[in-house]
Parts: structure tokens; sequence; C-alpha cells
């Protein structure tokens, strides 16, 4: 291969990688354990951003650093109309997002919304919402949301087509294709993060804080 | 009995202690109903059977009116043998149990002066039980902890429970190590002086299994301290999750600023739009060729459709016909439209005409047949007419032009 530069060979470990952020998917350690781990070295990072500087593109990650995607290198017109764009779409989709998240703390009575390497079953919601007729509503309700796009009225398509969406948004993964058992990805830890954001932003009236004084009362 | 006879009190204690063990066993299911419940149900038990538990320190009643209850120390033994992390009591008094054995080690020491050696076996073994019982102490607290932590403190089920039950934890690691922090030994040295039997146990033995207490509550305090970290983020998520929820729910027109558009744009916004590495099968080197074409060999083949003889025949053309059948009627359309600005001899635009004369087309279809009818006539009967086409461009950015309607005039 001495056709090829040491630079060249250095980044051919990495296309894969390259492939799937220029794809525009989130990596983190439950999508791509190995890939997740070789990120988080400062030097890998830098010659992944040397490498996408002629696209324009470098490394970006939330502030925990659990989940890496590309950001635009240069914010020139055309990647400020994109972003104004893809902002209005993670905000349109930012409702049914959250109330699905909620549906999934209740129906299952968890302590806090999925977080990233939990395991979701379809089935699991199927036998709660057959039990309680509230959350079989709500379910219905989300689903025929234009987020989740279900037609159906029958309770195993529409989980059918909330998971399947949420595969396709890359906020779950499923291990094997003929299994039904998802895995939560960190992009639920970005969409998360956006949340905040827009409430700091935004001022809005939203306490994610327990209560002071309720410890004190002990 | 009188001290004299030592021996004798020792069998009494035991044949005692016998006796009132088996009224454990004895009772058991009314011990338990009375750990589940708030007193001891009586209904099973005779009136002597109560006042042996009574007398046995078993049961208690606090006050004459009320029932009777488990005696706090049978509770916390039942709790220890259950491992039940709700009810289980971590004694971090370590203060006592130093006093206690200071005094030992005195009487120790008088007995072993005094040459009495049956005495100073039982002040010895009376000083053994007392450093295991410390060493149980502070083993029992760690693993009562170490359940607590790996089962996520689910013997309580909301999230609030687990914070405090945490904190509680936490608090009592606090004091165990505060308790571990006033054995001196240095102290200990001293007071146990020259004595081999009395240096192993209360220097030596002692100050290895503590260390090891010690790492083992820095271990779970550590993870304690992380675990909380992890409940008050779930606490904080969930509280946002929902606290978001409900308010794009009862503000459905709310649009946040556009971050795009500011002169920092905030990083979480800031998402590159998705691109494919797209790659072709590429003939031009020459080492690939042979690659290619065993690719090509290797293709499936289109699977001949078996051809049903009757059908076959008429079901295409039909469509087609169907097709042709639409084109047709459009162009006669277009035609009419040719003839009434021949007949009227004014300009005529394509899209009045289309909606006055209720034609059923779609504006594009209609507008690119009229244009289309134009650039199909001969070119001398082209000149005939004038065709002219309002349009406007389509971006800034590029040259392509949008045509919104045409007129068509006689020249």
């Amino acid at each position: 291969m001495s056709e090829h530069t040491p630079m060249e060979r250095s980044m051919v470990e990495f296309g894969p990688l390259l492939e799937r952020l220029l794809a525009g998917e989130f990596i983190c350690a439950v999508s791509d354990e190995g890939a997740f781990r070789r990120l988080q070295d400062d030097e890998t990072r830098e010659r992944i951003d040397a490498y996408l500087r002629p696209l324009n593109r470098r490394l970006a990650s939330n502030d925990e650093g659990s989940v890496y995607f590309l950001a635009w290198r240069v914010l020139d017109e055309a990647a400020r109309e994109q972003l104004s764009r893809q902002l209005g779409e993670t905000v349109a989709s930012l409702l049914p997002l959250l109330e699905w998240l909620q549906l999934v703390q209740e129906a299952l009575g968890r302590d806090g919304p999925a977080a990233p390497g939990e395991v979701l079953k379809p089935a699991d919601f199927s036998s709660r919402c057959e039990d309680n007729q509230g959350l079989r509503e709500r379910l219905e309700r989300l689903a025929s949301d234009p987020f989740f796009g279900s037609q159906s009225d029958q309770l195993d398509a529409q989980l059918k087509q909330v998971f399947k969406r949420l595969r396709e948004h890359g906020y779950l993964l499923q291990p094997h294709a003929d299994r039904q058992y998802y895995l939560v990805t960190a992009k639920i830890d970005y969409l998360i993060d956006l949340a905040r954001f827009i409430r700091d932003e935004e001022n809005l009236p939203v306490d994610d804080q327990a209560p002071s004084g309720q410890e004190s009362l002990l | 009995m009188s001290v004299d006879h030592p021996h004798a009190l020792e069998s009494r204690l035991v044949s005692t202690g016998v006796e009132r063990l088996a009224l454990l066993g004895k009772h058991a299911e009314a011990l338990m109903a009375g750990y589940a419940r708030d007193e001891v149900p009586l209904e099973g038990l005779s009136t002597t059977a109560l006042n042996r538990l009574l007398a046995a320190r078993i049961l208690w009643r606090p006050d004459e009116q009320g029932g009777v209850k488990l005696a706090p120390k049978v509770r916390e033994l039942i709790a220890e043998m259950l491992a039940d992390e709700s009810r289980r009591h971590v004694n971090a008094d370590v203060a006592e149990t130093l006093e206690l054995l200071r005094s030992l080690v005195q009487s120790y020491r008088e007995a072993r002066d005094g040459g009495e050696y049956w005495r100073q076996e039982q002040q010895l073994l009376r000083l053994r039980q007392e450093v295991d019982d410390l060493n149980g102490r502070f083993a029992d607290a760690i693993d009562s902890l170490w359940r607590r932590l790996n089962g996520d403190f689910g013997f309580v089920s909301r999230l609030g429970d687990k914070i405090r039950e945490n904190q509680r934890a936490q608090k009592q690691i606090v004091r165990l190590l505060d308790g571990l922090a006033l054995i001196d030994f240095d102290e200990l040295i001293e007071l146990v002086g020259s004595d081999g039997a009395l240096r192993k146990l209360l220097v030596s033995g002692l100050q290895q299994q503590l260390t090891q207490h010690y790492t083992s509550l820095r271990e779970v305090q550590r993870r304690l301290v992380e675990l909380m970290a992890r409940f008050r983020q779930q606490q904080s998520r969930s509280r946002l999750v929902a606290g978001m929820a409900g308010f794009l729910r009862e503000h459905p027109g709310f649009v946040p600023g556009n971050y795009a558009r500011r002169g920092e744009v905030p990083a979480l916004v800031n998402r590159a739009a998705p691109l494919v590495a797209a790659g072709a099968a590429a003939l031009d080197h020459h080492p690939d060729s042979r690659v290619l074409g065993e690719l090509l060999h290797r293709l499936p083949r289109p699977a001949p459709r078996p051809q049903p003889v009757t059908a076959a025949g008429a079901a295409a053309p039909q469509e087609d016909t169907l097709v042709a059948a639409r084109q047709q009627a459009l162009k006669e359309d277009v035609e009419r439209f040719y003839l009434a600005v021949v007949d009227g001899g004014e300009g005529l635009s394509a899209l009045e005409f289309l909606q006055q004369g209720e034609y059923e087309w779609s504006e594009e279809i209609w507008l690119f047949q009229v244009i289309a009818e134009f650039q199909g006539l001969p070119r001398s009967e082209q000149r005939a007419f004038r065709l002219s086409q309002q349009e406007s461009q389509a971006s800034r950015y590029n040259h392509v032009r949008l045509i919104h309607d045409v007129t068509l005039q006689l020249a």
C-alpha cells in the first residue's frame, strides 16, 4: 500500500466510524462501544477533526460527553438555513418524545425517564397497557401523533410503529433484527439537554430541582 | 448463688438461656406476626407462655392498656437474620465498647497479678467476645450498607425515599468512621503492656480487622455518593421531562428563538447535515474489472415470470389505453384553448381559461401541455401565435425560473 500517505493509512481504521458520523448518526457507548471509547481519546478526536476539515465538519459532543456527533466547522448561510430547519423539526418532535419518556417511566414504574443502556421491550408495554385503560389511551394518542404517525387502532401495531420511529431517529437500538427488545441510546441525553437548554434560554417556568427545604424537614 | 461458685453461676445461665432461646422457636409464628405488624397477636398464646415471653424480655408491654410488642433487641435480631434492610440497625457506638475493653483489661491484669487463673481466663474470654462483637457490628453494618447499595435501595419504591435512604446510609457511614477514629492504637498498646495474648487480640488482630472495615466503609461511601448523584440526576430529569411536556401541552403554539441565527450558535444546535458517502462501480481501475465481472455474474437473474396466457394480453394494454385516453383528452382541451384565442382574437391567460372552463387538469400539467402544444406546432403556424410566460427566479442562488402562467395571443 505504498500509494497511501501515513495520514490516509492511519485514517483507514476510522472509515466505518466516519461514515456513520457523516451520515448524521450519534455515537455513544450503547450504539458503538468501541468507537465511543476511541472518541474519548483527545488525539483521535484531533485526527478525525483534521480529516473532516475539508468537509466543513468537526466532532461535537454534549456537555457530559456521553454522545458524539458532527457539527459544522464554519457556519455559512446554507448551514444556518439547514440548522434552522433542523431545529424546527426537533422542536416539533420534542413534545411527543417527552411524552413518550413520561409514558415509559410511568408504565414501567421506573425512577426516572429511560436512561442510556436501559432495555425496553414492546411486550412489557402491551401487558401494562392491557391492564390499564389510562395508559392505553395515552399510548394511542401518542402513536397517532404525526411524529410517530401510526394509522392503526391495534395496540401492537401502534407500539411497533412507535418503536420503529424511535429506532429510525437513533433513540433506540435494536441489537437483533428478529428480537423485540431495544436499548436506549445516549441520544436521549442529547434530547434532554436540548429540552433543558430551551427552558433556560426561554426562561420557561419549569423547575427540575426538588423543592428546597424538603430535606431539612426530615 | 454466690461468687464463690462461679461454675455454678455459669451453668445456671446456660440452662436458663437454652430455655429462653427455645421460646423463640416455640412461638416463632406469633413473634413473626408481631414483627410484621404492630403488635403480637395474643390469640394463640396461653397466659403462661405470654408470661414466659415477657420474663425473657422477648416481648414487652409499653403500657398497661396497650398490646404486647416485640422487644427492640428481638426485632433487631430478626431484621439481622432476614437482612431486612428497611429495619436493620447500624450500631456505631464504639465509645462504650472502648470503656468496657479498658475495664476488662484492668480486671484481667488484676486476676493475672493475683494468680486467679480461672478469673483471668474468664476476663480474656469476655475481652475476646467484646472484640468480636465490635468487629461483628462493623461487618454487619458494612454488609447492610452493601446490600442496600447493590439493591439500589430497592426496598423503597419512590425515588424520593431512595434519596432519603441514601442520605441516611451516608450518615451511618460517617458515624461508623467517627467510631473507628475513636480507637487509638497508641493507647491500646500502652494498655496491653507486654502481655502477648492481649497484644495479639487488641493490637495486631484488631488493627488488621479495623483497617479492612475502614477500606470497605470508604469504598461503600464513594459508591453511595455516586449512586446519589445518579438518583439526583434521575430526579432532575424526571422533573424536567414532566415540566417541559406540561408546558408544551399548555402552549401548543410555543416556538423557541431561532438559535441557528445567532452570532454564536449554541453547541447543541449545531448538527451538520447528513452526508452519504456514495460509491459506484468504476471500470477505470483495471484490477477491479475482474471483481466487478464476477459480481455481475453472481447477480441473481430476474426470475422469468410465468405468463398467464389469457390474462396477459388484455391487462397491460388496458392500462396503456387509459393513459393514452387521458393524454388525448388533455390535448383536446388545450386545443379548445387555442381555438378560443383564435375565435376571440384577444390574448388569454391559460390558467384563467382552465379555471373558467372547469376542467379537471392540475395547473402544472395544463401549463405544460399548453407550452408543449405551442412547441409542437409547425413553424409556420407557430408564427401566428405569441406565447408569453409569466415567470420568476426560483432563488437568488441559481437560475431556475418558475413559470406561473402563460398568455397566448394572435401575433
